[in-house]
């Protein structure tokens, strides 16, 4: 890059003075790039511009690289393998580099970290903004050497002149803070290097199995989740829950809470519907919130069975009333008419907890002229929004500081516990500490919705898809963590994409139609890992295995068959795994393999096997092996992709064969581990990965993109035992070989 | 009441003698590598050593545990402060075993008191003993690898 830079003082921008870029170091920003414009307490929905990444990546004295990496940590590895980007364009080693979670007034607001897009659409901006910084720095080493640029080469954590002399990064920043600024012309852009997109097959850093820089904080106990920060002079809150969703304070009385040793105060805002209490000890928290007398004003009763018949894809079907068409084509009838063997077959999914193991937690600390939140959310800048909004300060005065999450899975886009932090320390006057026990988790989140699929399809004589009519309800997913008010407005105006996402089969079909209603009932609801993927792929990939079984074909044979020609990627990598699992190897009696794939979010291809084992005399399905093949492009990190999909498959064998919530009272009635059982260690299949990796693909998402065919895969796997389908997740023993 | 913690005596105050062990050892003694999952005594990430013996400290009070010794994840290694790793940890970052990383320390602590009984557990022993730690992320099959590693003196013991 040939543009000239240009020495600016140190004043541009806030962030910059408060992310200790008083201590020293260089940075580069484009004389663009104001604050943008932030809508009250919505969630971070834009998407990176290049122009950002400027603020991400900075070099400072000594040579060492800082990251400020704008995905939020919570086991997916992102933050690794954008390092992995930013030492590739550098040149630089994984110990050069200082990986950070930025507090929100070190970076500009970033988009929330969902939706399996920290490599997908961070790649592209964090390459431009460590290039950009390394074209910056040679700029540095061309002015000391008195040098064109073009005459500077690389080196490794630096640059060699062409007498050989050695520039490091070291030797070039200098102990003044320095802001580098280029223009933002597209010109220079396109003159500049980008490494991470040039060096295909000799990478230096991308596509090497780097290690997460705190897996020895973690192995050690001293990494700091939010549950663990502590501070000075901190005070402990808790606050009491509506017994039920949607319940109203009517009346609360903190006399005997207050009268308890160490209680400081208990806090009651009816207009806000919270009572809360705050003690200088922890040990009596519990106790204490007990011990107000609390009268709630109680809804209208919610119960299981209600939810269910509102969410009843047959109701809708007799009515003929969808909401959203998502495609149709052709002639239904006309196919129908094609059909030698034709099904019809409802699939439901449950309700759903994330269930992550660290229950959530903040810390507050609300002050005259600054408000410090210290929390673990997927959306830090959406907490910010929200704290500012609920104790009625300015956003300018709210950070947030992230740290890393003990597991998100979509759960984590609010924190609620540090809304209550706040609430609470700005009434103590001192910083207060919230820490959700698992009943809270369980009973104050948002869900999974259920879904409700209803599937009409058939075979021609030459084993193509006659037709294909899928109407489906759940409810409103991407708009579950917005305001009610400005969500109901969403609902009605938007077809809700989560709820449908990887509901569009991927196979050749002339003759559908495809129709689902979002609606939202009193249960609150928001993203889980991947979203409407995993029930609308277990729905799509079961009635394929059933058109399969029907026209006697071999379940590979008849996707493969299926695929239209583009779908290359899909096909090699039900080939794969075909391929991996030995398909078509005759298995023991009371043993079975079921097949299933997916394309998820138009990007990442994914097929599994599933092999499962029927053990009639303890009355139990097992899944003995899986094997999964994945295309998601360029490999960042190996390492992390194939613990990723490892996830997914243990995600979903957990899904489809435990996960359940049911509520009554308005209440969820699954509060803990024992009645809301995930799969044990002794319940993991083997697993088997294979990552296809075709040339030039760019990397797309990875952290929730195999779960969609696993609970196909399993339930095909146990018809292949049994005979039976199971068409109701979570499926049991009891549920394959009863008779309804 | 004293205890012993990580080798060190820990004096308990009085009014904390009913205090769940795992509340203590986070909140008063200060050390947070032993998380809270379920309260139940059902996820295991509260899982310590007392005596050497992996027990549940959400299920345990202080005075459960008076005059014994406790060992945490923070104290897995011993107590100098540039202690090499235990080789169960090292087994764990060989395979980079965590994603989140909450559960991972009662983990941990579960399979080196399994490795203490029993030094070379088979497949079956591994599953069994582990069962009762939870893990939410799926890392389930690098912890099994890191067992056997662990088992076999720190070798690679990956398959293909």
């Amino acid at each position: 890059m040939s543009v000239a830079v240009e020495r600016k003082g140190m004043n541009r921008r806030a962030f910059l003075i408060k992310s200790g870029w008083l201590a020293a170091g260089v940075t580069v920003l484009t004389s663009c790039g104001a604050a943008r414009s932030v809508l009250p307490a919505m969630p971070s929905f834009s998407s990176p511009e290049p122009e950002d990444a400027l603020a991400w990546v900075q070099a400072l004295p000594g040579g060492q690289i800082r990251f400020f990496c704008p995905r939020m940590e919570m086991g997916q590895g992102a933050p690794l393998g954008l390092s992995q980007v930013v030492a590739e364009e550098l040149n630089i080693r994984q110990q050069e580099i200082d990986c950070v979670s930025p507090a929100t007034d070190q970076t500009p607001p970033f988009k929330m970290t969902v939706g399996s897009e920290g490599i997908f659409d961070f790649f592209m901006p964090v390459s431009y903004g460590a290039a950009r910084l390394r074209e910056a720095l040679r700029g540095l080493a061309a002015e000391k050497a008195g040098l064109a640029p073009e005459l500077v080469q690389d080196g490794e954590s630096g640059f060699v002149l062409p007498d050989g002399t050695v520039l490091s990064y070291g030797d070039l920043v200098p102990s003044e803070p320095v802001v580098l600024s280029v223009s933002a012309s597209s010109r220079a852009d396109e003159a500049l290097r980008r490494y991470a997109l040039e060096r295909k097959g000799a990478y230096r850093a991308i596509g090497q199995r780097w290690k997460h820089h705190e897996l020895e904080a973690m192995v050690t106990g001293k990494t700091v989740y939010s549950r663990d920060v502590t501070l000075a002079g901190m005070l402990y809150g808790q606050v009491r829950r509506p017994p039920a969703f949607g319940a109203r304070l009517q009346s609360a009385n903190g006399r005997a809470a207050e009268a308890m040793a160490g209680v400081n105060a208990v806090v009651i805002d009816k207009g806000r519907n919270f009572v809360g209490v705050v003690s200088d000890n922890p040990f009596v928290l519990a106790t204490a919130v007990q011990a107000i007398e609390v009268e709630w004003e109680m809804p209208e009763e919610l119960n299981q069975d209600q939810i269910e018949a509102v969410l009843d894809v047959e109701k809708y079907r007799a009515q003929n009333d969808f909401e959203h068409e998502l495609t149709a084509a052709g002639d239904i009838e006309a196919g129908r008419a094609q059909a030698v063997h034709r099904n019809t077959a409802r699939y439901d999914t449950s309700l759903a907890a994330h269930a992550q193991m660290e229950p959530r937690a903040g810390v507050a600390w609300v002050r005259k002229d600054k408000v410090e939140i210290w929390c673990g959310s997927q959306d830090p800048f959406f907490v910010q929004r929200r704290v500012a909004k609920a104790i009625n300060r300015n956003l300018d005065d709210v950070v947030v500081h992230s740290h890393r999450m003990g597991g998100g899975f979509g759960g984590r886009v609010l924190c609620l516990a540090s809304e209550e932090a706040a609430v609470l320390s700005a009434a103590a006057g001192k910083p207060v500490r919230v820490q959700w026990d698992r009943e809270t988790e369980f009973q104050s989140s948002y869900f999974q919705p259920i879904f409700s699929h209803f599937i009409d399809a058939g075979v021609t004589s030459d084993g193509r898809i006659s037709h294909w009519e899928h109407d489906f309800v759940s409810s409103p997913i991407m708009t579950g963590p917005m305001p009610k008010s400005i969500a109901m407005v969403v609902d009605r105006v938007m077809a809700d994409e989560g709820t449908a996402r990887g509901a569009l089969s991927p196979y050749q079909l002339p003759d559908h139609r495809v129709r689902y209603s979002d609606i939202r009932t009193a249960v609150p609801i928001g993203p889980w890992r991947a979203l409407g993927a995993a029930p609308n792929n277990f729905a799509v990939e079961s009635m394929i295995d059933e058109l399969a079984v029907a026209a006697g074909m071999d379940p590979v044979k008849l996707r493969l068959l299926n695929l239209p020609p583009e779908a290359v990627r899909l096909a090699a990598v039900l080939e794969r795994a075909a391929a991996l699992a030995d398909w078509g190897q005759t298995v023991p009696e009371d043993w079975g393999r079921g097949i299933a794939c997916g394309v998820y979010k138009g990007q990442t291809a994914a097929a599994v096997v599933a092999e499962v084992r029927v053990d009639h005399k303890a009355r139990q399905l097992l899944i003995t092996s899986m094997w999964c093949a994945q295309d998601c492009g360029l490999v960042v990190n190996p390492d992390q992709v194939e613990a990723q999909i490892m996830g997914n498959l243990i995600w979903g064998c957990t899904m489809a064969l435990k996960e359940r919530l049911t509520v009554a009272a308005g209440a969820v009635q699954e509060r803990n581990f024992d009645r809301y059982e995930i799969l044990t260690h002794r319940e993991a299949p083997e697993m088997t990965v294979a990552l296809v990796e075709p040339p030039d693909a760019p990397p797309v998402a990875v952290g929730e993109s195999a779960l969609g065919p696993v609970a196909a895969a399993i339930a095909n796997a146990v018809f292949d035992a049994t005979g039976r389908r199971a068409r109701r997740l979570p499926m049991s023993y009891e549920g394959v070989f009863s008779d309804g | 009441m004293e205890i012993a913690i990580n080798g060190k005596a820990v004096a308990v105050p009085e009014r904390l003698n009913d205090v769940v062990l795992l509340d203590f050892l986070r909140d008063f003694v200060g050390l947070k590598g032993t998380k809270f999952g379920c309260g139940i005594g059902l996820c295991g990430a509260c899982t310590v050593h007392v005596d050497g013996i992996a027990d549940r400290s959400c299920q345990l009070s202080v005075a459960d545990v008076a005059g014994q010794e406790v060992t945490t994840i923070e104290g897995l290694s011993g107590a100098a402060p540039d202690s090499v790793l235990h080789p169960v940890q090292q087994a764990w970052i060989d395979e980079s075993v965590p994603q989140c990383g909450y559960c991972q320390g009662g983990q941990i602590m579960t399979a080196v008191a399994l490795l203490r009984d029993n030094p070379d557990p088979t497949e079956e022993e591994i599953r069994d003993e582990m069962s009762g730690n939870l893990c939410r992320c799926g890392t389930y099959p690098r912890i099994h690898r890191a067992i056997v590693r662990a088992a076999k003196g720190g070798q690679d013991v990956s398959r293909g």
